[in-house]
């Protein structure tokens, strides 16, 4: 084995307790247990990468086995891969303002209860409350020397709401994700607001499609930022040539009010302590007063490509680290709303997300928005359903004309190479000029 | 049987299951797989992994308990929690578990031909770059993976089922100045994957997509490829089929049974025994025999898809519906090889906008039926010729809606994991150009 330069094993075990609530109906509720790890290894060219359920962590003679194993597996890659020399050290997990663990699962299922039935209405046909919280324990290890281990807690909750009329069928859906600890409590008001929303869409109109401007609010302006820039600035994406930001380090792509960063080491719900790499976390400025800036970074992409940070490598349990968002957000302005509205005069106010998707080799990106209202002389009038905007990442954010003061984080989860990771999303209030806005409206 | 002998603390587990409550099912699986990653036309990465996976449900007085461990020692820490779990759900109607019938064990997707290594995922991938090679453009990325995995279900009525799949799965992106195509392919047997087709597709799209024209504002005929069509069926149709979302309110079928609801020129079913086709099975997850469903029948609405659980709630019979994600949680209803048929025709002779993909169609609105999407590798097709591609441009609409409007569909079908699906010629569809 001595032609092994690296390995680095990064073990997860947790729990994932969960809680279904269907108009009234306890579908299920429980807990389940994983156990996984990956160990990857470059030996000669490129990784050899091993991912074992239920891993016994194991040592001396019984841990080489596996680490030429690996090995074997690597003798098939071709490419060389170099690592980005890197710091070290880790943040402190934030203290939970409650342990979902000490309360028990009657408790939460009782609360979590009142907010479903806060969706009750005439017009609801079907409400749904999804309670999950997962305990995760890592530790990692690396053929330096590196070591860490921490916990962490991500509880939160979903709530829907369905109406229906005459077959028209609309629905209104909140949520709710935190790091901090238990967070059902004192939310019994959103499976009310889930209801009004799916109501109030029962009367709202189809958007017309066509160029208008359109304010964003943050939750949506924090997709757009997500899928326009977020994407395409991830290190691996350019390594291989399938980003259109790749060379544009330094050009002007966006008015120069736009800074976007992403950021792990922030409390919000893509926090990590450290990367899954055993990197540093940092903020990373990707766009910084419209000008390309840095680029999000792994230890290979880094030394691949350059022009960036490390730290941004993360994994679902037992899967290979991939370079990935955690909390990007479009920084704050100075606009007020009313300042937005006044320079908006006509054009659409969107709201909420069910989210996105990019082609970030092509430069093209599409977001959804849950509902939204025609805006006419600075004033919100007729309510809008289902509206996307779809933009060109090179073109689109020279088209952001006003970012309000107003940034605000939401969480989620996002996809990419079968993986979905924790991750938030925010922006303040923001105009966008010239948005291609897609819906169906005809009349 | 060796294989026998290394799992008999399954009928442990049932027998101590059987102590504190009603009923006891085991759903257990094995497996391993090899893959391989190219970044650009090198391969980068090389991974195996071996899975391993505990599902158990416990039924007690209409009370369901289920959890998973991937930890199969701790099998009984695993029921404990089933069993815990049960206490807190709402006891439903309940007819049982379904004992042991007679039903072909042969298996159905499972090719013994197929090696698992390192060796067959390099040989995929070397010939995928052949057949990148066909047209000028740069290859981004792309993955070959091989898998195999061994399933027992076992429950307390006597049911104890065991089954073997194999896996192959393809998948190959390219970049031709700023335009990108991409192709992929999976099937469970080794001489039904086409790599060097998967490669030629993939540089071809980026290649024939580069240089598009735009495209005005307007309503267009459309041919939707199996892939489009798949992204927008999958995310918002074949839900609305689900006799649970249909019962809760959560399905715009909810009051449609019986009714037309697509062109009289579709049929829609699930055949769970098409010889060859990757999701094929004998028994469902829950260990029902499986058998066709017919949902829609020349445009008619027929029938839902049912689970146990959903039928004897409703007083519904199981369709053979029950399908696993994984070995977490409990089962659910789903389909196994969702077809889509009718009579076939030259859908490709008039001039129309092809659609190869389309970006964000999760986006969809579930309930209503509506989206708003980006299209990709769109191109004005004419006698079965891609012409002139379209650089950019939204495809708005109503899944539901657009099945009122389907004027043809193509002779051919393509396999997308468990959907079976035909190009579709829809008119009348909404393009939003730049």
């Amino acid at each position: 084995m001595g032609s092994i330069t690296y390995y680095d094993l990064r073990h997860v075990t947790g729990q994932i307790t969960h809680i279904d609530i269907d108009n009234g109906i306890f579908e299920s509720a429980g807990t389940t247990f994983f156990n996984k790890a990956v160990l990857r290894v470059i030996s000669n060219t490129g990784w050899g990468v091993l991912q074992i359920d239920n891993y016994q962590p194991r040592t001396g003679k019984k841990f080489d086995e596996l680490l030429q194993k690996a090995c074997t597996l690597s003798s098939i890659t071709q490419e060389k891969v170099n690592l980005g020399d890197v710091s070290r050290g880790a943040l402190a997990v934030p203290v939970m303002k409650e342990d979902p663990r000490s309360v028990s699962i009657e408790e939460k299922s009782a609360i979590l209860a009142e907010i479903e039935k806060g969706a009750i209405h005439p017009s609801v046909v079907n409400r749904r409350a999804n309670y999950i919280e997962r305990i995760e324990q890592v530790e990692f290890s690396d053929s330096s020397g590196n070591e860490y281990a921490y916990e962490m807690c991500r509880s939160g909750f979903n709530v829907l709401a369905v109406a229906s009329r005459n077959g028209n069928t609309q629905m209104g859906y909140e949520r709710e994700h935190s790091i901090h600890g238990f967070n059902l409590r004192h939310h019994q008001d959103l499976g009310k607001k889930a209801a009004d929303i799916a109501v109030a869409l029962l009367d709202a109109k189809g958007a017309h499609g066509g160029k208008m401007k359109a304010i964003l609010d943050p939750e949506l302006a924090g997709v757009f930022a997500h899928e326009a820039v977020g994407h395409a600035s991830e290190g691996d994406l350019i390594q291989e040539g399938n980003s259109v930001l790749k060379g544009k380090t330094g050009q002007k792509i966006g008015n120069e009010l736009l800074t976007i960063v992403d950021d792990p080491g922030i409390h919000e719900f893509g926090f990590d302590p450290i990367d899954a790499e055993g990197v540093a976390v940092r903020r990373t400025e990707i766009i910084k007063n419209g000008i390309v800036n840095a680029f999000l970074h792994n230890r290979e992409s880094l030394a691949a490509v350059g022009n960036g940070m490390a730290g941004h490598a993360r994994g679902m349990p037992g899967e290979p680290p991939l370079v990935r968002m955690s909390n990007t957000f479009i920084e704050a302005g100075d606009a007020t709303d009313s300042e937005i509205f006044e320079e908006c005069k006509n054009g659409i106010f969107l709201k909420g997300s069910r989210g996105g998707q990019v082609d970030p080799g092509r430069g093209v990106f599409q977001f959804n928005a849950e509902y939204g209202y025609l805006v006419k002389n600075g004033e919100c009038t007729g309510m809008v359903r289902d509206v996307s905007i779809s933009g060109d990442i090179l073109t689109t954010l020279h088209n952001i004309a006003l970012c309000g003061n107003n940034r605000k984080m939401s969480p989620g989860y996002c996809g990419k190479g079968g993986q979905s990771v924790p991750v938030s999303d925010g922006a303040p209030t923001v105009l966008l000029c010239d948005a291609v806005v897609g819906g169906s409206g005809m009349d | 049987m060796r294989w026998w002998a290394a799992v008999e603390w399954i009928d442990q587990l049932i027998q101590k299951g059987l102590k504190c409550v009603d009923e006891v099912e085991v759903f257990y699986v094995v497996g391993r797989s090899i893959s391989a990653d190219l970044k650009q036309k090198k391969i980068n990465l090389a991974s195996a992994s071996e899975d391993c996976g505990l599902g158990i449900r416990t039924i007690h007085k209409g009370r369901i308990g289920s959890s998973s461990t991937n930890d199969p020692h701790k099998w009984s820490e695993c029921l404990d929690a089933a069993v815990a779990s049960g206490h807190l759900a709402t006891s439903l109607p309940w007819d049982g578990l379904p004992g042991a019938q007679a039903i072909s064990h042969a298996p159905l997707t499972f090719d013994p031909t197929m090696k698992v290594e390192p060796a067959s995922a390099l040989a995929l991938l070397e010939q995928m770059l052949e057949g990148a090679e066909e047209h000028a453009a740069e290859v981004t990325a792309g993955s070959a993976g091989l898998s195999t995995a061994t399933v027992t279900l076992a429950n307390s009525s006597g049911v104890h089922y065991t089954d073997s799949h194999t896996g192959v799965s393809l998948s190959l992106e390219a970049i031709h100045e700023q335009s990108t195509g991409s192709e992929f392919d999976h099937s469970s047997f080794m001489d039904k994957v086409d790599p060097f087709h998967v490669g030629e597709r993939a540089t071809f799209f980026a290649h024939e997509s580069a240089g598009g024209k735009e495209i005005s504002t307007g309503n267009y005929e459309i041919l939707l490829s199996p892939i489009a069509y798949a992204e927008l069926l999958g995310s918002v149709f074949i839900p609305a089929l689900n006799g649970r979302n249909v019962h809760a309110g959560r399905s715009k079928f909810a009051q449609s049974l019986g009714e037309k609801v697509t062109d009289p020129l579709l049929s829609m079913y699930d055949d769970p025994l098409l010889p060859g086709a990757s999701g094929s099975v004998s028994w469902d997850a829950e260990g029902m025999p499986t058998h066709r469903v017919d949902f829609i029948r020349e445009g008619v609405l027929g029938a839902f898809a049912y689970d146990l659980k959903t039928a004897y709630r409703y007083g519904k019979t199981s369709t053979s519906s029950a399908v696993r994600g994984g070995y977490g949680g409990s089962p659910g209803i789903g389909h196994h090889n969702f077809v889509v048929d009718g009579k076939r025709s030259t859908i490709e002779d008039e001039r129309v906008v092809y659609v190869h993909s389309v970006v964000g169609a999760h986006t969809a609105n579930p309930m209503s039926g509506e989206f708003s999407v980006e299209l990709s590798n769109a191109f004005w097709m004419e006698g079965g010729e891609f012409q002139e591609p379209i650089r950019s441009a939204m495809l708005s609409g109503n899944v539901f809606s657009m099945h009122n409007e389907i004027i043809g569909i193509s002779p051919e079908s393509r396999s997308l994991g468990s959907l079976i699906l035909p190009s579709v010629k829809i008119n009348k569809q909404r393009i939003i150009g730049k």
